[in-house]
């Protein structure tokens, strides 16, 4: 009786546990959010990062991977977090920054694979956790219009302690990625801001973006701010009102001679804060 | 080697009467401020944090005259000091801050030199005051001012957390 009733506490758990996970890789954009930005103190300070998945702007609803933070240092070179903690609204992470320059926070995680098909008489579309090879065991008889897509999303947000660096990081060349012609640091309440989009390294024409501003849940709308990419992958917009922003870029593509994915689905979400003019 | 030095010569004879025109303010000019931190009600009540800066027509930082700030922990809440000038240069922040003050009415001068110790140039720039309070308000303000050899006096009226400030350029 007893373990019977185990077992059932654990189905519930792994379905539970399980539907939590592909919720937050499917559909919860993760995004990061600092306890501040920019440094002044000198010999450096702490900051802490929340790390979070969710369908609202900078709302806590489902714990992001704060394990898988990595701090760009401003010569390039990759440190993890300080200390991890994991809640059950967020992660968070904190982080002694101690050099000048310009610092890239990022949660990059993994690629991970979705199938989506049609089954049944009805043309009922469903989808799975799948890669092209993992699908094949998994896909019921009489699947139709299989597709596998590669999801992977870059959530990052840029720290300055002192003075901002010059040039921005080298590009990695993989999935999509944003090269801030602006330096975040020096982006201010009605002035221009200037962005490039690169996907697998090149400048990446119609990437759209959805720019929108902290306190999404205390107005009607969302005022948000939609953009798209020129020929040479640059956007420009000019936030009106100062605070915190979170950017989202996203970009579709099928993927030839790729054993695992048949389209990619990438994105950038990138935080960032509009001071005061 | 020839075509060299002549180039150097055209360049230096079209650098020059730039230069020339290119006129100091007089050696005795200063502008005296007169500046008040304002009582304010509040609750919780921390004296705010101060910047007072001069900059030129191109919008470059000149000189920041006055930092009134304690620690440098704080200093990015002045958020345009800090971008403007703070950040870009560290030795500013070391030859300028001083601590808080409480409210009342102070009085400081600006002797006409940049940052560097150089006597600027005559004309146009912007003298900025920036002032931040905990659990309190920011304000901003700009006053075009012409340095040249007239005098002037100028007022800016008070917000919520400056008083009256008084500028008098003079050449004494």
């Amino acid at each position: 009786m007893l373990s019977k009733k185990i077992s059932t506490v654990a189905v519930a758990c792994a379905m539970l546990g399980g539907l939590t996970l592909s919720q937050v890789a499917n559909a919860h954009p993760r995004w990061i959010m600092p306890s501040h930005f920019a440094i002044s103190k000198e010999g450096g300070d702490w900051l802490a990062f929340d790390i979070t998945a969710s369908h609202g702007t900078f709302v806590l609803d489902k714990p992001a991977g704060a394990e898988n933070a990595r701090i760009v240092m401003p010569d390039g070179r990759q440190e993890r977090p300080d200390a991890v903690l994991r809640g059950k609204r967020r992660s968070v992470f904190d982080f002694h920054f101690t050099e000048e320059g310009t610092h890239r926070v990022q949660v990059n995680n993994f690629p991970s694979y979705v199938t989506h098909y049609k089954a049944g008489k009805r043309d009922t579309q469903k989808r799975l956790r799948a890669s092209k090879v993992d699908r094949a065991a998994l896909l019921p008889e009489g699947a139709r219009d299989v597709i596998s897509t590669l999801f992977y999303t870059r959530a990052e947000t840029y720290i300055t302690v002192g003075k901002p660096s010059e040039k921005p990081f080298p590009l990695e060349g993989t999935y999509l990625e944003l090269k801030p012609e602006t330096n975040p640091a020096d982006i201010v309440a009605t002035e221009p801001v200037r962005f490039q989009l690169f996907f697998n390294g090149k400048p990446q024409v119609g990437v759209k973006a959805e720019i929108t501003r902290d306190g999404t849940l205390y107005r009607n709308q969302q005022e948000q701010i939609d953009v798209v990419t020129d020929e040479q992958g640059f956007i420009e917009f000019t936030p009106e009102v100062a605070g915190r922003y979170l950017l989202k870029a996203t970009h579709k593509a099928p993927i030839a001679d790729n054993p695992l994915a048949d389209n990619m689905n990438v994105s950038v979400h990138l935080t960032f804060e509009a001071v005061l003019p | 080697m020839k075509f060299k030095r002549v180039f150097y010569v055209l360049s230096a004879l079209l650098i020059l009467p730039n230069w020339v025109n290119a006129k100091a303010i007089p050696e005795q000019a200063v502008m005296d401020i007169e500046f008040t931190i304002p009582t304010v009600e509040a609750s919780i009540y921390a004296r705010p944090y101060v910047a007072v800066w001069i900059e030129d027509k191109q919008r470059q930082p000149v000189r920041t005259i006055q930092l009134w700030v304690g620690e440098d922990e704080w200093l990015k809440d002045l958020r345009s000091w800090w971008r403007k000038v703070g950040r870009n240069d560290r030795a500013v922040v070391d030859a300028v801050t001083s601590a808080t003050r409480p409210v009342g009415q102070y009085r400081f001068s600006w002797d006409g030199l940049d940052q560097q110790g150089k006597r600027v140039e005559q004309g146009d720039y912007t003298f900025y005051v920036e002032v931040v309070r905990e659990h309190g308000g920011r304000n901003y303000l700009r006053q075009k001012i012409q340095l040249a050899e007239q005098d002037f006096k100028l007022s800016l009226q008070p917000t919520e957390e400056t008083g009256l400030i008084n500028l008098h350029y003079h050449i004494q």
